[in-house]
């Protein structure tokens, strides 16, 4: 459906995307993972025809939209970043404002908001004014107004940044619904990995402006499928005991956090004694030790050094 | 462009103090500055006397003839007292008379003396020539004979308004009612027009972009709206000086009110260009409300016409719409001038409006870019 051909964007000369080449197909739900200034903003505002491309193309069903972007604007819903609401005026009064724009007929907008701000959960504070709105709600009514023209496909970029739990699981969950049974193609934008890992069926992990790895949620955990995952807990940590851990045989990456460790070693390979021995040289106690299945948290950690959200 | 519009109205519907406060501004202004300037003008009072022996046929004889203008009064007053109100301030200056001379006295030497004086010397310097004129006749009779000669003389140079009938006196009570006017309502128009950058920070522009509708009618919406409530601005102002309180804004209210208009919708062009400068609305609202008031001082709206000479501020002047708008609007409520004459200033206007709003959609444009 959608297809991007080595789209880059160039600011002042620095690479924000970089040849970036990701297709959607109709129904999918897509996860675009990345840290801050990975460029999934950047993307996606070339997506959907808000910002022209240095290089490259995005293409609907085979055309081209750069020139003509009427067609992809039609079936596109785009939640952005940030909060693009009018907060001097009601959830409701918002709603509709959207929808008249979108020329949504009179006779049917009505009840659309209406299902819509039954769907995003606000249909009892809609009179209300949206500056006086918790960030959750806000979030909530950004997102439906992106809703009133019954959009094919579903952008959302960073929909849940700071909020409260319960509201970034009504997004989620009303995210989860339109891809399920409305059969909307969504693509979803964040950095928080275990919100793409519940959502989304393929995954593209950005950084610094270029695709690092991609696939479904299985694929990309085989990239880590020789290596193991631990978690020990230290009575007290120190520069010297990193150092001694890292140099143990078959250890392949040390983190260090407050009194943990998160080592990462070749699979099925028996560090446990030598790892005692390291910790306890240093008259140190080992205070707790686990085994860890990999996420794709650890997936970004091995392919970027780096963990997303830092 | 309705939609837009609409919203931009239900905003304001919400929390119209911004606007109702300029209104009441324009409104209160006026009238707390025309008072006071009225008030002063009736208190130039001027007490004079005559020391001679025959002081009070001196001073019967020039009481009325210093009075003929509206100015000042001239009281007849005792000596020592009129020396006590110059000395205690109460009076500028006060003056002894003579038959054929005068003395001003004053405790220092400000511009009002000057002007005292001035006017005092013109009275007294007409007498003498009648009096010459006159030889040893009589000179009331030549007073009238040449009064009559003034009216009915074989050349006659008529100063006239523009349509018919005289020359009335300069009303800078009227000049200062448009000024304010005018003056905050551009603060509103400019406010107004500040909602383009503001929707643009908010992300509300880019999704207008993505919907079907045009970019033309999103700045038109918005145009269109600051355009309104601007002039609705202005013309309650008026209306309310008009009919309320019974000001004299000449005979042609319909004219005043296109002048406004024309006047407002150039406002709108020239906030835009500022628009096209500023990159937040916090910096719209800097910098826009720290210039506009510039604009009135050099267009002279505080002065009575022809005291700036300043060819530089003269043509920076020009460049902004107060001062075409001050131009018509005199012309039309003072001396009653027709299309004909309103004609260039409504036209540097819209030109004004034109060029503003090409470059300012156009800055406006590129920095999206
Ligand atoms: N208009 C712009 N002008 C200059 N540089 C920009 C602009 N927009 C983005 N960038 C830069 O491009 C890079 C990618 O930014 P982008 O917003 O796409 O990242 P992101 O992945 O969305 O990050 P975040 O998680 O913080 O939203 C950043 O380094 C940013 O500073
Ligand atoms: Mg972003």
């Amino acid at each position: 459906m959608i297809e991007t051909v080595k789209l880059s964007k160039t600011f002042k000369g620095k690479k924000a995307v970089d040849e970036i080449d990701l297709y959607i197909d109709e129904g999918e739900s897509i996860g675009l993972l990345g840290p801050n200034g990975a460029g999934k903003s950047t993307t996606i505002s070339m997506i959907s025809s808000l910002l022209k491309p240095t290089a490259g193309d995005v293409k609907l069903n085979g055309k081209s939209t750069i020139k003509n972007p009427a067609e992809i604007r039609r079936i596109l819903g785009v939640v952005p970043q940030e909060i693009a609401l009018y907060e001097e005026l009601s959830a409701y009064e918002n709603l509709k404002f959207f929808g008249e724009i979108y020329n949504v007929k009179k006779t049917i907008l009505e009840q659309r908001i209406q299902e819509i701000l039954e769907m995003v959960g606000l249909k009892k504070p809609q009179k209300e004014l949206v500056k006086t709105f918790s960030g959750g709600m806000k979030r909530r009514v950004n997102i439906a107004a992106a809703l009133l023209h019954d959009p094919k496909i579903l952008i959302l970029d960073e929909p849940t940044v700071g909020i409260d739990p319960q509201s970034r699981n009504h997004i989620l969950e009303t995210v989860r619904k339109l891809n399920e049974e409305n059969g909307t193609t969504v693509l979803y934008t964040s950095h928080y990995m275990e919100e793409v890992e519940q959502l989304c069926k393929r995954v593209y992990i950005m950084d610094h402006g270029k695709v690092v790895a991609s696939g479904s949620k299985e694929e990309l955990l085989s990239i880590l499928s020789t290596e193991d995952m631990i978690q020990v807990t230290l009575s007290e940590m120190s520069d010297t005991v990193v150092e001694k851990v890292k140099s143990i045989k078959n250890i392949r990456r040390v983190d260090a956090t407050d009194k943990s460790l998160r080592i990462i070693s070749k699979k099925g390979s028996s560090i446990l004694s030598d790892l005692i021995h390291a910790v306890e040289s240093e008259g140190i106690l080992l205070t707790n030790f686990q085994m860890e299945t990999p996420s794709l948290e650890d997936v970004f950690l091995h392919i970027t050094g780096r963990t997303l959200r830092d | 462009m309705f939609p837009v519009v609409k919203a931009q109205l239900k905003k304001d519907i919400r929390s119209p103090w911004l606007v109702i406060l300029l209104t009441l501004g324009s409104i209160l202004f006026t009238y707390i500055f025309t008072y006071v300037n009225n008030n002063e003008q009736t208190q130039t009072t001027i007490p004079i006397f005559s020391s001679d022996f025959n002081s009070s046929e001196v001073e019967e004889k020039w009481e009325p003839l210093l009075n003929a203008n509206q100015d000042y009064v001239f009281v007849i007053t005792d000596e020592s007292e009129a020396h006590a109100d110059v000395e205690e301030g109460n009076s500028e200056a006060a003056i002894r008379l003579s038959e054929s001379d005068y003395q001003i006295i004053a405790a220092s030497n400000t511009q009002a003396v000057q002007l005292v004086e001035d006017y005092v010397h013109t009275v007294f310097t007409q007498e003498a020539q009648l009096e010459a004129a006159s030889g040893s006749e009589d000179i009331e009779a030549t007073r009238k004979q040449i009064g009559g000669y003034l009216e009915d003389a074989p050349l006659q140079m008529q100063t006239e308004s523009i349509e018919d009938g005289e020359v009335p006196e300069y009303n800078m009570q009227l000049q200062l009612l448009f000024g304010f006017t005018l003056f905050l309502a551009m603060f509103t128009i400019g406010f107004k027009v500040n909602g383009v950058t503001s929707d643009k920070i908010s992300g509300v522009w880019d999704r207008m972009i993505l919907s079907p509708v045009s970019k033309t009618a999103m700045y038109a919406g918005h145009l269109f709206y600051s355009f309104f409530i601007g002039f609705i601005q202005i013309c309650i102002v008026l209306v309310i000086f008009n009919y309320v309180m019974d000001y004299n804004l000449g005979h042609n209210f319909g004219m005043l009110l296109t002048v406004s208009a024309v006047f407002t919708l150039s406002m709108v062009s020239l906030a835009m260009l500022f628009t096209g400068f500023i990159k937040t609305p916090e910096q719209f609202n800097m910098i826009f409300p720290s210039i506009i008031p510039i604009v009135p001082v050099i267009s002279g709206v505080y002065m009575p016409p022809g005291l700036i000479s300043n060819p530089v501020l003269l043509f920076i002047a020009d460049l902004f719409p107060l001062v075409h708008a001050m131009e018509a609007l005199m012309d039309i409520a003072l001396f009653d001038a027709g299309w004909n004459e309103v004609t260039l200033p409504l036209v540097l206007m819209l030109l004004i409006g034109v060029i503003c709003m090409g470059v300012g959609v156009n800055l406006v444009e590129r920095r999206t870019k």
